[in-house]
């Protein structure tokens, strides 16, 4: 049976960030990497849910959303947002016991597919410092697959927060604070792009949460793994 | 949208913080101090590693048979002609003091959080005795009629300007900002007080049960003259603080200071297991030498044996209050003595739950990200993260649920997407 791959924007990809998602199509488009999505029909992975404790409504959304995903036949969902991520690989594994599909986040699979990504990159002299999500990094432990990626890019100087990988700081906006306490997260993350390497011109970063937030602190340019390789394509 | 009443105090309270220069720039000024500290004294002490470690173990097997080692504790101080008492609720705790303090006293106090929980300076003030916080931080924020922000550094969000501006209403005369001035001016001005004082209040830091010695870590040296100069000491502390043995304690002695102020070692850590005594004259036993003639140590539970029993709530009990998760979160770093009630950071918000009560903590409990940066700087490696969602998991079956989070949860029902599309 040929698996399909799915693409899951998530909601603030979907909506919001809308830019990431469409960085990511076009990626895996040109790096012929053959996906679908759910457009209009992709509805929650309950991520937002069970971090503001509302676990029952969580579990809800999570049960249809695998039920739909199975129905469809995916074997493989990618994800853009590490929350997601996080949410559909551990946590219905807790809820359910077992996921009938494997979920992976897009630094894992663009890794994972470097080789066909690599011929395409041009030169492009920028200073650059990756931010680590923290679902991504410290909660499922990838950190070392999108700073290859950043790296691949000839040129490129990657530099780090004095703070990186397992003590990364957070970006301000998880756990339901950018919706709670807009004023709590607009301040952390201002923080955060201030403490920025010295001569960094752009933050890479892999989430669309901290995307989304990053950019409210403003002063640097924020954008999202998948947007950075483009701008890195060799036309 | 209509926020309830917890809600709008709480977000008052942290939009003050946020929109105070001063407070944010002491703030900077005492995470930038710390971390740089604390990294050097980590890298120094190399088996640190390894004690912190067994220390984590330590609190594990104390919290096994908690109760018996309190009752432990007790019988051994009181062996020795201290008396000791199990204070069930703050009620309790405060009955205790009233009693042993009565009115028109002098007392001296060093810094003890647990104090705090039971509101003790005002109980004392309010039955006729002047009371006067030696610690710093505490004698700042006391004279400023304020709350402590921090549980080591009480008064981190004021700046020495501020302190300044405080201590020149102190003493009616132009103080510069200086800060060994201002240190100096603290010094004199609390001298005679510790000599003349009825009453000497202190916290612990640690207790060895198989001694009763309680152990008192400070760098100010004021706890010493608290806890030595009154004729009588009183001690007030968790009943978690209890571990089995001397060297257990002396474990717990070398982690708290390099993870609560950078030190490889605190200045001075004090022990004391009974009354001042000597035997000096015909090898007679006579209690009241030169240090206090009573000694009184209060064992508060308030909450904590309901955590003991909660087998996802125990872990916040082996807590040694360094304090350090504080300065390494993002959001306490914004919005400081809001993050939490009476204890503060992702673990004040569970400790504030249990000993305050959770409605304390409804509101702030939002402000966490859950990010578990607090989790990895943790010298006992405590998941706060994780507790923060089950308290939050168990504030939203009550139904505490912010406004904005309950429109969401509508959404994501309905639409199938958090923002009303």
């Amino acid at each position: 049976m040929h698996s399909k791959l799915l693409y899951w924007k998530g909601c603030m990809s979907r909506l919001r960030t809308t830019k990431i998602a469409n960085a990511t199509e076009d990626l895996l488009r040109r790096m012929e990497i053959d996906y679908e999505t759910l457009g209009d029909d992709e509805g929650c992975c309950g991520s937002v849910l069970l971090r503001t404790g509302q676990v029952e409504d969580a579990k809800r959304v999570a049960g249809r959303t695998v039920k739909m995903i199975r129905s469809k036949g995916y074997t493989e969902v990618v994800t853009s947002c590490p929350g997601c991520f996080r949410t559909m690989s551990e946590e219905y594994k807790k809820a359910f016991g077992y996921v009938p599909f494997r979920v992976r986040h897009i630094s894992q699979l663009l890794y994972e597919n470097r080789e066909g990504l690599r011929v395409h990159l041009r030169p492009w002299k920028v200073k650059v410092t990756y931010h680590d999500p923290c679902h991504l990094g410290r909660h499922m432990g990838i950190y070392e697959e999108p700073r290859a990626l950043i790296s691949m890019v000839p040129g490129v100087e990657l530099v780090e927060f004095k703070y990186n990988r397992k003590l990364a700081v957070c970006c301000g906006s998880g756990g339901g604070v950018h919706s709670a306490f807009p004023e709590i997260a607009l301040a952390v993350a201002k923080a955060v792009v201030n403490d920025r390497p010295p001569g960094v011109e752009i933050i890479v970063t892999s989430c669309p949460f901290c995307n989304y937030n990053l950019k409210e602190a403003g002063s640097a340019e924020i954008i999202d793994l998948p947007e950075f390789l483009i701008r890195a394509w060799r036309d | 949208m209509v926020e309830p009443g917890w809600y709008v105090s709480k977000r008052n309270e942290i939009d003050t913080w946020i929109n105070d220069e001063n407070r944010r720039k002491g703030l900077n000024r005492a995470v930038a101090a710390y971390t740089t500290a604390k990294e050097s004294a980590l890298s120094r002490l190399k088996s640190l590693e390894e004690t912190r470690k067994e220390v984590r173990k330590i609190k594990e097997n104390s919290m096994e048979s908690l109760q018996e080692l309190v009752k432990e504790a007790m019988e051994n101080i009181e062996e020795v002609n201290g008396h000791a008492y199990l204070a069930k609720d703050t009620k309790e705790a405060r009955r205790v003091f009233s009693t042993l303090v009565g009115e028109g006293k002098l007392v001296v106090k060093s810094k003890s959080l647990v104090s705090e929980e039971i509101d003790l300076n005002k109980l004392l003030e309010k039955l006729g005795n002047k009371v006067y916080e030696t610690d710093l931080g505490e004698f700042i924020i006391q004279l400023r009629n304020e709350k402590p922000t921090h549980i080591l550094n009480p008064s981190v969000h004021i700046p020495k300007e501020e302190v300044a501006k405080t201590f020149s209403k102190l003493l009616g005369r132009e103080i510069e900002a200086d800060i060994p001035t201002l240190v100096g001016i603290a010094r004199e001005y609390l001298r005679d007080k510790f000599c003349n004082a009825d009453v000497g209040i202190t916290g612990a830091n640690v207790i060895a049960a198989n001694t009763g010695t309680m152990f008192i870590i400070e760098n100010e040296g004021n706890a010493r003259f608290v806890s030595n100069a009154p004729p009588m000491h009183i001690c007030i502390t968790g009943v978690e603080k209890v571990v089995p043995t001397l060297s257990d304690a002396f474990k717990v002695v070398q982690v708290l200071p390099p993870y609560a102020t950078g030190v490889l070692m605190s200045a001075y850590v004090s022990m004391i297991t009974s009354p001042s005594r000597t035997a000096d004259i015909e090898k007679t036993l006579v209690y009241g030498a030169h240090g206090p003639k009573e000694l009184h140590v209060v064992f508060l539970d308030n909450g904590r044996i309901e955590m003991l029993k909660d087998p996802i709530f125990r872990e916040a009990l082996y807590c040694l209050r360094c304090g350090g998760c504080m300065y390494e979160c993002p959001v306490y770093r914004v919005i400081g003595g809001s993050f939490g009630h009476n204890y503060f950071g992702g673990i004040g918000i569970i400790w504030s739950a249990f000993t305050s009560g959770e409605e304390t903590v409804a509101a702030a409990i939002d402000a966490c990200t859950k990010c578990g940066r607090c989790l990895e700087v943790c010298p006992v490696d405590i998941d706060t993260p994780k507790m923060v969602e089950k308290l939050k998991e168990r504030l939203i079956r009550k139904g505490y649920i912010s406004p904005k989070h309950k429109a969401i949860r509508k959404s994501i029902l309905e639409k199938g997407n958090p923002f009303g599309e």
